[in-house]
């Protein structure tokens, strides 16, 4: 995993499962598509001559090719992103980092965690992979891990539970 | 209601009595265990939750009936159809009335509450029924609340708050005053983990508090005066003159009325929650009461306070106030005026006051120098006190704020200052922070910052360390983390007057000393009558605590036997904490360095 200069040094990041990089590719792909039709449309009415004057060119024309500069644009910096997610378990808290060009890190200790919920959508489902969330009392602790092969999953709840319940703070 | 205060004490007994002191054998108490019986709120709570339909009700069949009177082609009979009588509309008027109070009568009857040992249940619902029950330990705050019609009638509303950070958790509408009163203490004394008396377990005295803060009104008035709405208002105003001078259309001055309304609205609201606030402390936490119309008064046990933040408008900068809000986690996060209100532990504040409130927070501040450090936070700017700032470098991101956005850390807390013209420093104790956060745009990284930001429970404050130097975020980044691991390993137990396990209590040779006082024996212990007093107030085993001589009012009773170890200090007048400077010249270093 490539180190960013926001790491904290002699940590070692665990990262997310390949397959991941496939389910966020296949979601950029459908939402691309519907992007690109939806704001094509003034451009095909047009060309078909339905609308022949209102939309000028340049609208028709410049509309879905900056959709299509952001979707690429997007789509190539995907893999990355999926990169830049890690999660490492230390003795009293874990850490969740992400982020390409803003970069975050958190540290929830495990004496802080409610619950921990495990979610699997069905593109999730599919390639055998589920999202981890954790939640304490403050609601901005936004700490998920996504694309966690079910297993890890699994295993990683069972820890967290299991540390958090032998770590128990009030609150 | 033996542990009676000053300010808001009522005589007479409350419900359930109290023993005379020749009822020192009280044998037949035993079975009977009040509190752990069903209890219904107030009969005519309903009346007075219901009161604003029964006026509108009133209020439109009576203008109806009004104008008619005065109607030409009327006979002073009103608008009423031909063929009905006077007494029969009457009778429709009053049998909707009656069948609204009979529903609210029905519901009323259905809700019932108990307060046990470790739980207060409330059963509602006639069709849809609700079964509720809150642990006690996990009170995070509990509200005495009278609202205007509530205080004509001596009720009072009573708010159990957990967290959850949305409803409370339990509310009674309404109680008699006392009755909410020793309510109160009692969930609190239980929640406290005080040992009650085995044969008195009603007799629960409320825990005596100390005044600490009492703000005078005209201080109140000249807050709101000077607060962010006058701001807004010569704003608001400046701008409605320009556009009308430019466009020259006199009727852009009727948008006058909308700002007036929500000015007169906003002094109202700091007025009226701002009144006669005061601020307590006792072994049950910190008190504060408040309220010109609408009263309302706070319990906050030790250790519920998740953050602090003391704050300044720039105009308040003229008087040198302060506000305290804080983050409980019972109260959570409100935009309306109630809800604001009853986060800040201090509506304004001279720096003495808030220092006094402060120390009542974080008894421990973690550092020797506590109100120079404090100081420094509110008002000053670069290293002073041991504060770090944003790196020089990165002045062009907060050209202003530069030299002020800073944090510094105590053995106990952290605080984090930040703003120029509207200043806040920002305290969390190390034990109450949920999760932290380090975050780094490109812009960030390019001149080698970071912002590091405070997740704890919902509420007013949320601290951010702003634009520190990228190797200093990591370090405050993971020297926090360990501190936090540190602290919540050090942390008190959640039943504050829980004996700590470890030293032993002064009181234990005491205990020892009249075995048939445990809990186990039930055995009705003749006491002789002189034995309460002998105990009053003081700590079993003589330790040095403040005697009830003290106090304003001298009538204090003990439960008859000396409850095993630990209701003792619940019973002791708290001493004020108070932070003291450390140096001599503690004035100077005030601000300025």
């Amino acid at each position: 995993m490539r180190r960013e200069p926001i790491d904290p040094s002699g940590l070692e990041w665990s990262r997310v499962s390949p397959k991941y990089l496939r389910v966020r590719l296949l979601g950029w792909l459908i939402g691309s598509v519907v992007w690109l039709l939806i704001t094509s449309v003034p451009l095909v009415l047009r060309l078909t001559g339905v609308w022949s004057s209102f939309p000028p060119a340049w609208i028709a024309w410049g509309l879905p090719a900056v959709v299509l500069v952001i979707v690429v644009w997007r789509g190539l910096l995907l893999p990355r992103q999926v990169g830049a997610i890690g999660y490492a378990e230390r003795d009293d808290d874990l850490l969740v980092r992400e982020g390409v060009f803003f970069q975050r890190t958190m540290v929830v200790p495990y004496g802080r965690m409610q619950y921990v919920d495990v979610a699997v959508g069905p593109l999730e489902r599919v390639f055998g992979i589920c999202t981890l969330k954790l939640h304490t009392a403050s609601p901005a602790t936004n700490a998920s891990i996504p694309g966690l092969p079910t297993e890890e999953g699994t295993r990683l709840r069972e820890q967290l539970s299991a540390r958090g319940e032998a770590r128990l703070a009030g609150l | 209601m033996t542990g009676s205060v000053p300010a808001e004490a009522a005589p007479g007994p409350g419900r359930h009595g109290q023993p005379e002191p020749s009822d020192a054998g009280g044998e037949n108490r035993i079975e009977v265990r009040p509190g752990e019986d069903w209890r219904r709120v107030h009969v005519i709570s309903p009346l007075v939750r219901g009161w604003i339909a029964l006026v509108a009700i009133l209020y439109f069949v009576g203008r109806d009936w009004f104008e008619g009177l005065f109607d030409p082609g009327s006979d002073g009979r009103g608008p009423l159809p031909e063929g009905v009588g006077l007494l029969v509309a009457v009778g429709v008027v009053l049998g909707v009335v009656l069948l609204i109070a009979g529903a609210f009568l029905v519901s009323w009857y259905f809700t019932r509450y108990q307060v046990t040992a470790e739980h207060v249940r409330v059963h509602s619902g006639v069709l849809f029924r609700q079964q509720r029950q809150a642990r006690l330990d996990r009170v995070q705050a509990i509200d005495i609340v009278q609202p205007f019609l509530a205080r004509i009638f001596g009720l009072a509303e009573l708010k159990f708050e957990v967290a959850d950070a949305g409803e409370s958790a339990v509310r009674l509408a309404f109680l008699k005053l006392d009755d909410a009163r020793q309510l109160r203490a009692t969930i609190l004394a239980r929640a406290a983990g005080v040992e009650t008396d085995p044969e008195h377990p009603e007799e629960i005295i409320e825990a005596p508090e100390r005044e600490v803060v009492a703000i005078p009104p005209g201080r109140v008035i000249g807050a709101a005066l000077l607060s962010g709405t006058t701001i807004a208002l010569v704003v608001a105003s400046a701008a409605i003159i320009t556009l009308g001078v430019v466009f020259e259309t006199p009727i852009i001055a009727t948008s006058f009325i909308p700002v007036l309304i929500g000015v007169v609205g906003s002094y109202w609201s700091a007025l009226s929650t701002g009144y006669n606030f005061r601020a307590a402390t006792s072994p049950d936490g910190i008190r504060m009461r408040y309220g010109l119309l609408d009263t309302r008064s706070q319990t906050v046990p030790p250790g519920r306070v998740q953050a602090i933040s003391i704050s300044q408008p720039p105009l308040w900068r003229l008087k040198g106030w302060y506000r305290v809000t804080v983050n409980v986690a019972g109260y959570g996060v409100s935009a309306s005026s109630d809800g604001q209100a009853r986060s800040s532990l201090l509506p304004v504040g001279s720096r003495e006051d808030v220092l006094q409130i402060l120390a009542l927070v974080l008894p421990d501040p973690g550092t020797p120098r506590p109100v120079e450090v404090f100081a420094a936070g509110m008002t000053g700017r670069d290293g002073a006190e041991g504060y770090v700032t944003t790196p020089r470098r990165a002045r062009l991101l907060a050209p202003l704020a530069w030299r002020r956005n800073g944090f510094a850390v105590t053995e106990t807390a952290l605080l984090v200052r930040s703003g120029v013209l509207w200043r806040q420093l920002a305290v969390v104790p190390h034990e109450r922070t949920q999760s932290l956060s380090i975050h780094q745009g490109p812009v960030d990284r390019r001149f080698g910052v970071a912002d590091l930001q405070f997740q704890t429970t919902p509420g007013p404050v949320s601290p951010r360390v702003l634009l520190a130097e990228t190797g200093t975020a990591w370090d405050l980044f993971h020297g926090q983390s360990v501190r936090a691991a540190e602290a919540r390993r050090r942390s008190g137990p959640e039943q504050w007057m829980k004996p700590v396990p470890g030293p032993a209590a002064p009181s234990d040779a005491q205990a020892a000393s009249e075995p048939e006082a445990l809990p186990a024996s039930h055995g009705g212990l003749p006491v002789p009558p002189g034995e309460p007093d002998a105990q009053l107030g003081g700590l079993p085993g003589g330790a040095p605590a403040a005697v009830p001589g003290d106090l304003p009012e001298a009538p204090r009773r003990e439960p008859a036997v000396p409850a095993p170890t630990d209701s003792g200090p619940r019973t002791v007048m708290p001493e004020a904490p108070r932070w003291e400077p450390a140096a001599p010249e503690g004035e100077e270093g005030y601000g300025h360095r």
